[in-house]
């Protein structure tokens, strides 16, 4: 039996869409971790795939209605695996919803997250259009955080989920 | 050179007197859009090493955070500095796992042009 069988933990929270709450969010996720794990490394990587969900929330979502200026963050852990979720507002619609979907189907398409970060790097490095999104964040929540990424769209919302798989320590 | 400093990050920067620029980056750089404050910044940074016939080390070292917009900033770094033919060197902390991860990456863009290096502290 894991020493992880003993508890799982529960993050749960709806937070108004404003830019200086990610890194409060972030930094409040990456103290919680420290507290539970000792494995400094692993903390840090969930607070970064916290952050990056985050950013693409605030950068991506539909903001056009003041009545659903919320977000969602779930940070769950069961053994020993970490799952970290993003909710908001999105139209199916959207340009926005579109690119998510076949940018998680991009990186799936790589041997591993690595391959698929270099070559978004790769990518960027060759962009000469100013002002172009870079949307490094998946690729690097896959590679750094060691993630699986998945994404659902329905009834005006995405819930966007990065499996962390640890190892146990 | 003056140094940068915008919301959480600060960027100092020291000239040795053989013309090397180093600048080290200190707190986070987590703004909605970093390119848009490290790109003029940049800019000013490599006039001023291009004046000297200097060469540039970005030291990372004491940085707490970066988000991934930062990393796309800095890849046009590369990019400008090499075609600029500026030397850029990044510095970084090997003990600390997320900066191992996130420059080890950058060697994508090493070349046997010796203009851009990753070194570890």
């Amino acid at each position: 039996m894991s020493k992880f069988d003993d508890f799982g933990f529960s993050i749960d929270l709806t937070v108004r869409n404003e830019w200086r709450n990610i890194d409060l969010l972030r930094t409040s996720v990456q103290n919680c971790f420290i507290a539970v794990f000792a494995d400094l490394d692993g903390c840090h990587a969930i607070a970064m795939v916290t952050g990056e969900l985050l950013e693409n929330a605030l950068k991506y979502g539909d903001w056009t209605n003041a009545d659903r200026a919320m977000f969602r963050l779930r940070v769950e852990g069961r053994d020993p695996n970490i799952q970290v979720s993003v909710q908001n507002p999105l139209k199916p619609d959207d340009v926005h919803a579109t690119t998510l979907t076949k940018q998680i189907e991009w990186l799936a398409s790589f041997p591993t997250p690595e391959a698929a970060y270099r070559a978004r790097m790769l990518q960027i490095a060759q962009d000469d259009e100013e002002g172009t999104p870079s949307r490094l964040g998946l690729a690097r929540i896959a590679f750094e955080g060691n993630c699986r990424i998945s994404a659902k769209i329905e009834n005006g919302t995405v819930n966007v989920t990065a499996l962390l798989m640890r190892e146990p320590t | 050179m003056v140094n940068l400093k915008s919301g959480d990050l600060t960027i100092e920067v020291a000239v040795s007197p053989d013309g090397v620029y180093s600048c080290t980056w200190r707190g986070k750089s987590n703004e909605r859009n970093p390119p848009e404050i490290l790109k003029p910044w940049f800019e000013q940074l490599l006039a001023a090493v291009g004046e000297r016939k200097g060469s540039i080390e970005m030291h990372f070292e004491k940085i707490d955070h970066f988000n991934s917009s930062t990393i796309t900033a800095l890849i046009k770094l590369i990019q400008t500095c090499r075609k600029a033919t500026v030397k850029l060197a990044m510095v970084y902390d090997q003990s600390l796992k997320w900066q191992r991860l996130s420059f080890d990456a950058l060697r994508v863009f090493e070349k046997n042009d010796d203009l851009f290096q990753l070194r570890f502290a």
